[in-house]
């Protein structure tokens, strides 16, 4: 990890940094005019039709997940695998949204609630065990035994390769609690930015304006690109870089976050997405402004750079072979040629997106 | 997995942006001036508004520094879970909360939970009348000094809190009347009766950046504000805890805590850790409830985390920058400095201080603004927790940094001030202050709506 950060920070310390002191005449008012239009168009599109609408995905499939984790009984593999498969689509908006980890899902200990990892294994066997009913307001107490990671530990197994004939009435009972209490917090996190609800998008679409925790437009636009380099370095130094090297510079299965599942990659990429969602301002069919536009005016071919290293950074990681816990060992150059591809990214987004933005 | 917070280089590069601001300022005469102020924590500095404000490592560090800090970062997110565990095992038997950040969120400050019981960063401190073999405060028997509400699978908390507030009324001079919340706590359903005559003070976590700073201001430097007996008659004292130092096995200058009962930031790591997380280190290697009935979980596998971990920690919350003022410039802000000082509440948020030498290079020979003289001050009996801890009587509290005050909004989405969240704004947090700030807590009172909103416009630009 030294050495790529080293190489990171270096390059942060000798870019050069541009400073306008521009006057105030006609021309630049009409600038600042179309700029501010244009800074609301994409922080309402970003925080309204991407993130809240991110949420609102997280919350549609965790609805579909507790449905088929009430529908699953012992010994149905197919029931099973959907619920499987309702997990990972759940995981998805997750992982997309982890590129703005700011607002309710901070504040209002939501992330910990939902994502708490390692799952304590000690915990769930003792309230399997004992003769108490689970419910969702026995998990609401302890975060290291509720959320997708202990969701994905009955579901697939420690050793991956769960069949519905091994489920236990207990285990049952015990999913159905645990998805009920991740559905009650996805939607406490996207009624967070509704309109209708905490409305925390308003901070974006009035950033600038009282009643909003941003004091400028500028300053609601830092806090999203500073999110997409916060989750780049959280994939190339933590979620990579720790199964990688975690040992004394070899492989530590055991730091893998998604290893049950076998969805490291997945997480990974979708992360990345993350920042693109962020970045060209789309989601879900909606093509909106984002960071891309604003960066855009000022320097287009840095735009295609980071454009460029978003999706190389995906290919990277798509082009790992196999599990990613079986590449950690079997495909370490493949695995640390991803890394070094977001890195790479972060590196751009540190030395050029975060200026850029900060000179406004 | 919760995220470490790692932001490398808004802070580095922002830092070199220069301000575009026409220098025609009039009117109010700056403060030293103000301006200078905006480099709130020397050249440590972070230019940041965002909900990263406290969360950046200092702007100086080298880049070897930064990668250090950035490794250290991991383990103040890291989640604890029961042992055996192949990762993170060890929390409890009993425990406040399970990692570093839950309850220093962003490396900020907790919000008071609405249920107080739920996973948060708040706890009670409890001791019997008196004082111990080290002139600290009396541990309780088959409690300690802090009680633990939380334990894992198939142990007991070792008591619930309970709270019960009622409403005080404060009124201004232009007739707006703020309600205060009184708080009142209790233990209940405890695992074995508590004592009747033992003495309760509540805690929330605090922000944890700029600690290195405060930990290397020269001692005399400090002293320099003391007036144990108020000799200039200027009503506010000024006392130096001093406290047993469990690094160096003597008594020094306590400088963290809500009370100033810890010297240093090593200690009050190890503190956390043992006592909020039920981790053992080699400084505390001993589980915090190892002979109580719910506190051994007979694993013999102590010291949990190393020394190495423990020292990683601590180099964290060292090595955090510090937020940048804002908009120090702006005359209504320079006007609030202004009243700040008529005010006397400079005379214990003293504005500046200094260091000389320093382990840790950059933090060395710095000149920044933590609003604190880092001194104890009887703060009247609304506030008053009425348990001594070494020379903090009762109703002495440290006086708290202002650093960052104004941005705890936009990182925690909460203002719940004080030492346990009471105050919910900053004008409910300057109406609890009493004792040696009743005059400027009335002085506040008395002030007109505008001149209230340049104050609070000052302290929200810190």
């Amino acid at each position: 990890m030294s050495n790529s950060i080293k190489s990171i920070l270096m390059l942060a310390f000798i870019s050069t940094v541009f400073v306008s002191c521009s006057d105030s005449n006609e021309d630049s008012n009409n600038d600042d005019a179309i700029n501010e239009a244009l800074y609301q168009e994409v922080l309402t599109n970003l925080s309204v039709s991407v993130i809240t609408e991110t949420y609102n995905s997280m919350n549609n499939n965790a609805i579909a997940l507790k449905e088929a984790v009430a529908n699953l009984t012992i010994g149905d593999e197919t029931a099973l695998q959907t619920v499987k498969e309702a997990w990972q689509a759940t995981r998805k908006p997750w992982e997309n949204s982890e590129g703005f980890l700011y607002g309710p899902v901070d504040t209002e200990g939501i992330d910990p609630a939902i994502d708490s990892w390692p799952v304590d294994v000690n915990a769930i066997n003792g309230i399997l065990n004992s003769g108490d009913p689970i419910t969702e307001s026995l998990l609401e107490s302890n975060n290291e035994a509720r959320g997708f990671h202990t969701i994905e530990y009955f579901v697939w197994g420690i050793e991956g390769d769960k069949a519905a004939s091994e489920l236990t009435e207990r285990e049952l009972e015990y999913l159905v609690a645990a998805t009920e209490n991740l559905q009650s917090k996805t939607a406490q996190l996207y009624n967070g930015w509704i309109a209708t609800g905490g409305n925390f998008a308003n901070n974006f679409v009035n950033a600038g304006e009282s009643g909003s925790i941003y004091t400028s437009q500028k300053g609601a636009l830092q806090e999203i690109v500073e999110g997409l380099s916060i989750i780049a370095d959280e994939v190339g130094n933590g979620k990579i870089e720790e199964p990688l090297n975690g040992n004394n510079g070899g492989a530590k299965p055991e730091a893998e976050e998604s290893r049950f599942s076998n969805n490291s990659k997945l997480d990974f990429s979708n992360n990345m997405r993350s920042i693109l969602n962020v970045y060209v301002g789309d989601y879900n069919g909606i093509n909106g402004k984002g960071i891309s536009e604003i960066v855009a005016t000022v320097d287009s071919s840095l735009d295609q750079e980071i454009q460029g290293a978003i999706t190389t950074a995906i290919y990277a990681i798509d082009a790992i072979p196999g599990t990613f816990t079986e590449a950690i060992y079997d495909n370490r150059d493949a695995v640390g040629l991803a890394q070094e591809k977001v890195l790479e990214l972060q590196s751009l987004l540190d030395s050029q997106l975060l200026p850029l933005i900060g000179n406004l | 997995m919760r995220k470490a917070n790692r932001l490398l280089v808004g802070t580095l590069l922002m830092g070199m942006v220069v301000s575009c601001q026409k220098d025609d300022q009039e009117g109010y005469e700056s403060v030293n001036p103000l301006t200078e102020r905006t480099t709130a924590g020397g050249e440590t500095t972070v230019y940041l508004t965002s909900s990263n404000s406290f969360s950046t490592p200092a702007a100086n560090l080298s880049a070897s520094q930064i990668a250090d800090h950035f490794d250290a970062d991991l383990e103040f997110g890291a989640v604890f879970v029961s042992a055996p565990a192949e990762v993170n095992g060890g929390v409890g038997p009993v425990f406040n909360n399970t990692s570093c950040i839950s309850c220093h969120p962003k490396d900020g400050r907790s919000a008071f939970p609405s249920n107080i019981n739920s996973l948060s960063g708040f706890f009670l401190r409890a001791s019997l009348p008196g004082t111990d073999a080290l002139g600290g405060p009396v541990a309780v028997p088959g409690f300690g000094k802090q009680l633990q509400n939380q334990a894992i699978y198939g142990y007991e908390p070792e008591v619930q809190f309970s709270v019960e507030f009622t409403n005080q009324v404060e009124t201004l001079a232009d007739g707006t009347e703020v309600i205060l919340k009184k708080p009142s706590y209790n233990v209940v359903d405890t695992y074995i009766p508590f004592p009747s005559e033992a003495n309760l003070s509540p805690r929330l976590a605090p922000p944890v950046f700029g600690l290195g700073l405060l930990e290397v201001i020269p001692e005399y430097y400090i002293l320099q504000y003391e007036d144990v007996n108020d000799a200039d008659g200027d009503g506010i004292s000024g006392k130096a805890n001093y406290v047993y130092n469990h690094v160096t096995e003597s008594m020094t200058l306590g400088r963290f805590g809500w009370k100033a009962n810890t010297a240093s930031i090593i200690e009050q790591c190890a503190g956390a850790y043992l006592e909020d997380m039920g981790i053992t280190t080699p400084l505390f290697p001993q589980e915090t409830g190892h002979d109580q009935s719910n506190g051994n979980d007979g694993f013999g596998d102590d010291p949990e985390v190393s020394y190495d971990v423990l020292e990683q920690v601590a180099f964290y919350c060292k090595t955090l920058g510090v937020p940048a003022a804002r908009n120090l410039d702006q005359e209504h802000i320079q006007n609030g400095a202004r009243i700040f000082e008529e005010l006397q509440c400079a005379s214990c948020h003293v504005p500046k201080m200094i260091s000389e030498e320093a382990d840790i290079n950059v933090l060395a020979n710095q000149e920044f603004y933590p609003y604190t003289d880092m001194l104890l001050h009887d703060m009247g009996p609304g506030l008053a927790d009425n348990r001594s801890d070494f020379l903090a009587d009762g109703q002495e509290w440290k006086t708290r940094p202002l650093w960052g005050i104004g941005l705890t909004q936009v990182v925690n989405g909460h203002t719940h001030f004080l030492h346990d969240g009471r105050a919910k704004n900053v004008t409910e947090a300057i109406l609890w202050h009493g004792g040696e700030a009743e005059a400027a807590k009335n002085g506040f009172k008395n002030l007109s709506a505008s001149e209230r909103q340049d104050l609070l416009d000052f302290v929200n630009s810190l």
